[in-house]
């Protein structure tokens, strides 16, 4: 149950056996990965051509003598007046909206699988009800409210309304996950004395690593690439708040030109996104479950 | 293990901290501030900037701008809510009419030099800001439609530009030398693909039936399949039939890149409708308008209505009738205002006595904005939205040739008959 245990990723000499039983598998695998990505490589393809040669032909002729390339996508983005600041106001939005719900949902998902309560299961089924309540719906009730208590426009504002958007989903699959784990860990610890707190601290939280990595990546993805919920709860008060995707989509001028910076844009917002999840992919791979009764 | 995850509690904390200082931080109560949301983003939003700062200079306020194409949806939230900025680029005159029902828009009567300002702008543009009476909206930026641009190379027509649809059918195909088509169209523009083709409909319908049936059309009180509408219609698929590389082709192009082929070798077409800002788009922003490229006047078709222009602009609102937005407001309209903006190029005025525009070319069509003796605004934009939208992306699938001019405009009256119903 350590960190650095020795998990299924060291399979040892059985592996070369278990490639070749698999080849079908990783075939189809392969390709179908490979069809996957290419749009998003054209894209990339496209975020470095001229504007002129991007929409006159498809993005596989560039890949084709005469080469013609440019930076100027790239420069012209990240000249935009506002992009640092921009930038920096996105990491503000999503890391604290990222983290708040998945804290209050880790809590909420462990009493919901391993406390007794009255009303536990409505409880339940309510907040994983409020799954189907579409986010346009709530944006004007939600904006008088904020209003009224004179955070509209701060980082406040939009932390409370991702991490509301935020929780139904995150309970779901947390609780559903909590509710995997083996009852006989919480039992035996119950028998030593351990609180619930104890437990959910020194038991369900360490358990639901992987489950909780997973969340962090959808929830961090839906604030980061968020454009609606930024601009009504904080452009209308206080435009110097405002998270990337309002400059990305500031590119486009109201005549609809300068479509051919979307590409370049794109890739740039995706960056950090990207580290994020290469950073976070260990915790996907590891089974921290399998002989945790045992230890 | 529970080591490795107290880190979590801390930053909880640190979050909750921040929290509180980003409650503490003031929301746009200086009066000094003046928020301001347009639609201009990028090299129009520097415009627009410049235009405000000799105004910051000389009245130490400051202005908030933030630019979003998304303004209508700002604007839903806000106006049931009042979370409002000072000042805002509305959508059309229909929802300027809504907000000053609603109580939201402040009156400009007694803030603008009404005099002045009365003297100076095109009438029709005026008319276009008032509702029941008051004036609530102004143009800050005009455009103007349905201008024919040539490669001056192929032919020049500055001298003598074909005043009738029959003239510049013939004198089009006398020249056409080795030009591949008579037309270039190109109408993709993204989530909002179709619009260019929507210009060419009202442009056609103006000088076909007039400013009277056209407005009417508009308003949803002629039906999409009166034969008024159809012979539009067709005259367009007319156009689209002698298009550079067909209608599939048409629906496929940038409509910033649509007017290309004009400067290619042979060139692709002789002649491309679009409006005035397009001289700063595509190839046409690195050419000298004027003297490599030109462009004529949308020419008469029934002889009887030659005097109506089709134009386009900006409207924009007062929703805080604070000291500093009643001085930017009445600011904006000035000549002296009015002179930065249309000098940045690509931005038309509404202000006759704006003149310093960087070419003959935007003078000349400042000047028919602002002299215009009849002046009928984009009608597609003055439908109500789900109007337009069918509107847009029909002419897509009429342009592409996967629909006839019957079923596009039988489809369109079905919308129509939803649409205009009275809100609920």
């Amino acid at each position: 149950m350590t960190a650095t245990s020795p998990g299924l990723d060291q399979a040892g000499p059985e592996q070369g056996w278990f490639a070749r039983q698999h080849i079908g598998l990783h075939t189809a695998l392969i390709v179908l990965m490979v069809i996957w990505a290419i749009p998003t490589f054209g894209l990339f393809v496209n975020s470095f051509r001229p504007a002129t040669e991007a929409f006159g032909t498809g993005w596989w002729s560039a890949l084709f003598p005469p080469y013609n390339f440019t930076f100027e996508n790239y420069a012209h983005v990240l000249g935009q007046s506002n992009i640092g600041t921009n930038f920096l106001n996105s990491l503000f939005i999503s890391i604290p909206a990222t983290v708040i719900p998945i804290f209050v949902a880790a809590f909420a998902a462990y009493a919901f699988s391993w406390m007794e309560f009255p009303g536990r299961n409505i409880l339940f089924v309510v907040v994983v009800g409020l799954l189907v309540v579409p986010l346009q719906a709530t944006l004007i009730p939600v904006l008088s409210l904020f209003a009224s208590w004179g955070i509209a426009g701060t980082f406040l504002a939009v932390w409370l309304a991702h991490t509301a958007y935020g929780l139904p989903f995150a309970i779901y699959l947390l609780r559903n996950f909590m509710g995997s784990l083996p009852r006989e860990v919480f039992e035996s610890a119950a028998i030593d004395g351990a609180s619930s707190v104890t437990s959910f601290f020194r038991l369900a939280l360490p358990m639901s690593v992987p489950a909780i990595a997973a969340l962090a990546i959808f929830q961090f993805l839906f604030v980061w690439n968020d454009l609606l919920v930024a601009l009504i709860y904080i452009s209308i008060v206080n435009p110097d708040n405002l998270p990337l995707t309002v400059s990305i989509a500031g590119l486009v001028t109201s005549q609809g030109a300068g479509t051919e910076f979307l590409g370049a844009a794109a890739f740039i917002s995706m960056a950090l996104p990207l580290i994020v999840f290469f950073g976070l992919q260990r915790f996907f791979v590891r089974g921290i479950v399998g002989g945790s009764v045992k230890g | 293990m529970a080591r490795r995850f107290r880190w979590f509690l801390p930053l909880v904390v640190i979050a909750l901290v921040m929290a509180a200082c980003g409650t503490s931080t003031p929301s746009g109560a200086d009066p000094k501030t003046v928020t301001v949301i347009g639609t201009w983003t990028d090299a129009e939003q520097d415009a627009f900037l410049a235009m405000v700062k000799p105004w910051e200079t000389d009245t130490g306020n400051k202005v908030k701008y933030q630019g979003t194409r998304s303004i209508n949806d700002i604007l839903a939230a806000g106006i049931p809510t009042g979370v409002l900025p000072d000042l805002a680029g509305l959508p059309g005159p229909g929802q300027m009419a809504e907000y000053a029902k609603a109580g939201a828009l402040q009156p400009l009567d007694e803030v603008l030099d009404i005099g002045t300002y009365t003297d100076e702008t095109s009438p029709a543009l005026v008319d276009l800001g008032k509702s029941d009476g008051k004036t609530y909206g102004i143009f800050i930026k005009a455009a103007l439609k349905g201008l024919i641009y040539y490669n001056t190379a192929s032919h020049d027509y500055s001298a003598s530009p074909p005043a009738t649809w029959d003239e510049l059918i013939s004198q089009g195909q006398a020249n056409m030398g080795d030009a591949d088509s008579l037309w270039c169209v190109g109408i993709e523009s993204g989530d909002a693909s179709g619009w260019p083709a929507t210009d060419w409909i009202e442009n056609i319908l103006l000088r076909q039936s007039g400013p009277e049936v056209y407005n009417d059309w508009w308003a949803g009180k002629v039906k999409w399949t009166d034969p008024k509408i159809k012979a539009a219609f067709d005259l367009y698929m007319d156009v689209v039939k002698n298009t550079y590389g067909g209608g599939t082709n048409a629906v496929a192009t940038k409509f910033e890149l649509a007017g290309d082929p004009l400067f290619k070798s042979p060139p692709g077409c002789e002649f491309f409708e679009q409006a005035n800002f397009m001289s700063g788009l595509g190839k046409f922003a690195d050419l000298k308008a004027g003297t490599d490229f030109n462009a004529f006047p949308f020419p008469a078709i029934n002889p009887d209505y030659t005097k109506a222009v089709e134009g386009a602009g900006d409207l924009f609102g007062m929703f805080h009738a604070t000291d500093a937005a009643k001085s930017l407001m009445k600011y904006l309209v000035t000549a002296k205002a009015q002179d930065i903006w249309v000098k940045a190029g690509g931005a038309l005025s509404a202000n006759k006595n704006a003149t310093s525009y960087p070419d003959d070319f935007s003078k000349n069509a400042g000047a028919a904005v602002a002299n215009a003796e009849q002046f009928v605004f984009d009608a597609s934009d003055l439908m109500p939205s789900a109007m337009n939208a069918a509107f847009w992306s029909h002419l897509v699938s009429l342009t592409s040739g996967s629909e006839t001019v019957d079923e596009a405009l039988k489809a369109l009256q079905t919308v129509a008959d939803d649409a205009y119903k009275p809100a609920a």
